[in-house]
């Protein structure tokens, strides 16, 4: 289409093309770029004309009521790790671990007529935790369950055990400390790895099916000798690293070395059993089932325990006096845990803890989680170059949110604290927490308008 | 249909449907805290080469929104179609500090043609005022020693869609009116990143404003006087307003509660004098403020002047009295704005510098004007902003009514 516009002499003075048409769609174009890329510029300039309508406030000094709460079991079956010895201690009380598995049974080999037993021996292969003393020497003994080793519903627990022979099969003494370079502890059984090499040889029927082997081999018990041991080691238990080694030879003029080994049983017929006595520390009142005292009578403070099942339960009795004010949201809710000091010098912190909200009846409902849906964990920070000030911190604010989202917080729903699920039921972390000076804060920032 | 309304009714609906996505305005001042914003006041074009300049312009190669009569100067066959952006550099200063921005905007769509031959009339978008800002202030941590960041935003302003016509009463004398349409938000913010809050308050405000203007030309040998007027009533914009917390729990409407705002009653004189391509003017508008009161005990208002001339000459060789003809034009202006913030009046005043271009081959030109300013003051702790501007304006020009006989 074309415009033709008539001039003074007639002559064409304008035509419409197309060309012309895109020039503004161009220019409108390059204006949105243009806008787009404007800055919207970080200014301070300006403050003193600013009205503000809100205010962040904080407040930190909510109440916090402590109690230790002793789980009455914890599953121990299948955690791979198997705990020996025992501990006295007079803050937490003493605890004596004992661990509990069985042996594989498997096709044996022939054995030559030549052959000659020579020795035997359980490997126990340091998993790397323990608690406790690890330089002072350490006897653990061996003995032989006298009944099989049977899952309650497929698990064990701390608190389940089997009945096992008074007499020991083995003993060992060794010292466990970080300077030994040691990777593995080997508690000889020389009468016991005898019989079993004469019965692979005699190929008797105690050795001839699982069945059979399990029966005649009903399990075992290492534990702590019985001298007041100082520390309680953790050994690897699975298939490669538990086992009972027989080493024999065959009598020719050039000696041939041999070994049979039989490896640990089933997962889940592993487990640690806990016996824990509270009498000699602030817990003595606590009731082994029931199981909650109140931190007054425990000179203020909180206890975890891994392994153990002590946990300490937070309730905020007064956090509900952010209420009676009359606009405001929740923007951050920090809880801040010191351990006591003092408390970590022998035994270390755990490097994070869980968190877990409880009820009335102390059943650990749900771990907490922070806003990605990952476990809510709080990082160990020290304070200080010198390491003597440790906290932990836990952002709990989708918590008291959500606690507040019907304006009435709970006292009952409460915080436990803990170590994760796996950590709680593998390792013997311990924690000591207190409520005074307040050495547990919980902190809430708050936006009134 | 011509192509030129095709493009126009498309480029006006996009405004109109999504005014967000084209005036998306920072106008990037402290000053635009206050009260409804940043004036943007209404010369286009030329005008804005001249100080601002055009009460008593008659619309010619461009269309004139200042005045509502100026209408009736457009060419019986043209139809003109304007869109302008600006863009500042600035730098804004306290006794102690410094620091700058930059940013850009399309300022108005417009277009203007003869209806016959006493009615014209023209219609478009500008806005009235914009407000943009982000300041980042340290506010305490009430129960701490420690302070935290607080960003104060602010954006939105009001937006202008009018239309206007211009008749020609008796010879040299044209009476107009625009009839506006005002709308947009006031939105302001205060935030913080670590906190995770925005407490948000918007105000959306509207309603219809009418402009009135007159202007009486005189003819004395071969100059020509022109005398301008505009008067325009005030007028209270309904609000509706908003005010919101968002949180990471959610967002929650508070009770809301209203702003007043108000636009005043503003009245504007110009005298314009002609010869030929030369032309010069002077303007005086007054708006007043003073009875306006805003909710903010930061500032007061006062009565606002403003005082402006402008020039505008061919520049001189064989292009002279061509459609190739380019002009020069030189202009300035000083305001008294309507804030007084403790007790110190801010004041504005510019330098312009513009050039009028023609675009090869059409009847389309540009309009380039270089704009040097100064707003507010160092004083009692306030801020100083000095910036260079650019205003580009493009006027589209094209036949309304085509002759077809050489088709």
């Amino acid at each position: 289409m074309k415009g033709i516009g008539e001039g003074k002499e007639g002559k064409e003075i304008f035509s419409f093309t197309g060309t012309s048409i895109f020039i503004p769609i161009i220019f409108i174009t390059g204006l949105i770029f243009i806008s787009s890329c404007t800055s919207k510029y970080e200014f301070t300039m300006g403050q003193d004309f600013l009205d503000s309508q809100t205010r962040l406030q904080v407040i930190d000094t909510f109440s916090v009521d402590l109690s230790t709460v002793l789980l009455d079991s914890l599953k121990t079956s299948a955690t791979k790790v198997a705990y020996a010895g025992s501990c006295e201690d007079n803050v937490f009380g003493s605890v004596k671990c004992g661990a509990y598995f069985d042996l594989a049974y498997s096709d044996f080999p022939e054995i030559e007529e030549k052959a000659i037993f020579d020795s035997a021996d359980f490997m126990l292969m340091y998993k790397g935790t323990s608690y406790g003393d690890t330089t002072s020497l350490m006897t653990l003994n061996l003995h032989m369950l006298t009944e099989r080793i049977e899952p309650y519903s497929s698990y064990l627990y701390n608190t389940s055990s089997f009945d096992f022979s008074p007499e020991v099969t083995g003993s060992v003494s060794f010292y466990p400390g970080p300077n030994s370079s040691d990777s593995a502890v080997y508690l000889p059984v020389n009468a016991l790895g005898e019989e079993l090499f004469n019965k692979i040889r005699n190929k008797d029927e105690d050795v001839s099916s699982s069945e059979m082997f399990n029966d005649y081999l009903k399990g075992f018990l290492l534990e702590s000798g019985p001298v007041d041991n100082k520390a309680i080691i953790g050994f690897i238990a699975d298939a490669d690293n538990l086992k009972l080694i027989i080493y024999y030879h065959i009598d020719n003029e050039e000696p041939e070395l041999k070994k049979i080994s039989i490896t640990m049983g089933e997962q889940n017929h592993q487990f640690n059993n806990v016996m824990y006595d509270p009498h000699n520390s602030p817990l003595s009142n606590i009731k082994l089932e029931g199981n909650e005292i109140p931190s007054t009578q425990t000179d203020n403070q909180g206890y975890m325990q891994g392994l153990v099942g002590l946990l300490p339960k937070l309730r905020f009795p007064t956090v509900d006096e952010i209420l009676a004010i009359r606009r405001w949201k929740i923007l951050k809710a920090d809880l801040i845990i010191e351990p006591v000091k003092g408390s970590y010098d022998v035994f270390s912190l755990p490097e994070k803890l869980y968190i877990y909200d409880t009820d009335k009846e102390n059943r650990l409902n749900s771990v907490l989680l922070d806003d990605q849906g990952n476990s809510l964990t709080a990082p160990l920070v020290y304070d200080d170059l010198y390491e003597e000030e440790a906290t932990y911190t836990y952002d709990i604010t989708k918590f008291i949110n959500s606690e507040f989202s019907d304006s009435y917080f709970d006292y009952e729903h409460g915080l436990v604290i803990g170590l994760s699920q796996d950590d709680f039921t593998s390792k013997l972390d311990r924690l000591l927490i207190e409520c005074k000076n307040p050495r547990i804060k919980l902190v809430i920032y708050f936006l009134t308008y | 249909m011509h192509r030129l309304v095709k493009t126009s009714v498309l480029l006006l609906s996009l405004l109109v449907l999504r005014p967000g996505i084209i005036f998306a305005q920072s106008t990037s001042s402290p000053y635009s805290i206050f009260g409804i914003g940043f004036l943007e006041g209404s010369s286009v074009g030329p005008s804005k080469g001249m100080g601002g300049t055009g009460i008593a312009f008659l619309s010619e190669m461009s269309v004139n929104p200042m005045n509502p009569a100026s209408y009736s100067g457009l060419d019986s066959l043209l139809t003109i179609f304007e869109v302008g952006i600006f863009g500042k550099y600035s730098s804004f200063s306290t006794v102690h500090d410094n620091q700058t921005d930059a940013n850009a905007n399309l300022k108005y769509v417009l277009m203007g043609f003869r209806i016959n031959p006493w009615l014209a009339t023209s219609f478009g978008f500008s806005p009235y005022s914009s407000i943009g800002y982000n300041i980042n202030a340290t506010a305490p941590i009430e129960g701490t020693a420690h302070e935290y960041l607080e960003t104060f935003s602010g954006s939105g302003g009001v937006n202008q869609i009018y239309i206007g016509a211009s008749a020609n009463i008796i010879k040299n004398l044209s009476i107009g009116v625009n009839a506006a349409y005002l709308f947009g938000n006031i939105t302001r913010n205060e935030s913080s990143a670590a906190f995770e809050y925005t407490y948000k308050d918007v105000t959306y405000v509207s309603n219809f404003d009418f402009n009135y203007g007159l202007n009486y030309q005189i003819n004395i040998k071969k100059w020509k006087y022109n005398l301008g007027l505009i008067y325009s009533r005030s007028k209270d914009l309904r609000t509706k307003n908003t005010t919101t917390i968002k949180t990471a729990t959610g967002t929650e409407t508070l009770k809301e509660y209203t702003y007043k705002y108000s636009i005043p009653e503003t009245f504007g004189a110009g005298i314009a004098v002609t010869k030929g391509f030369f032309k010069a003017g002077i303007d005086f508008e007054r708006s007043d403020w003073k009875n306006i009161e805003f909710s903010n005990i930061y500032f007061q208002t006062r009565n606002s002047n403003r005082y402006s001339f402008g020039t505008e000459f061919p520049l001189p060789g064989d292009r002279k009295g061509t459609v190739k003809m380019i002009f020069l034009r030189f202009g300035g202006d000083y305001r008294q704005s309507y804030l007084v913030i403790n007790n110190i009046p801010i004041n504005c005043g510019t330098l312009t510098l513009g050039t009028g271009l023609p675009l090869k081959g059409t009847l389309n030109g540009i309009n380039i004007a270089l704009e040097l300013g100064k707003i507010g003051t160092t004083k009692s702790g306030l801020i100083r902003e000095d910036y260079i501007g650019l205003h580009l304006d493009m006027s589209l020009r094209a036949l309304w009514f085509e002759k077809r006989k050489y088709n």
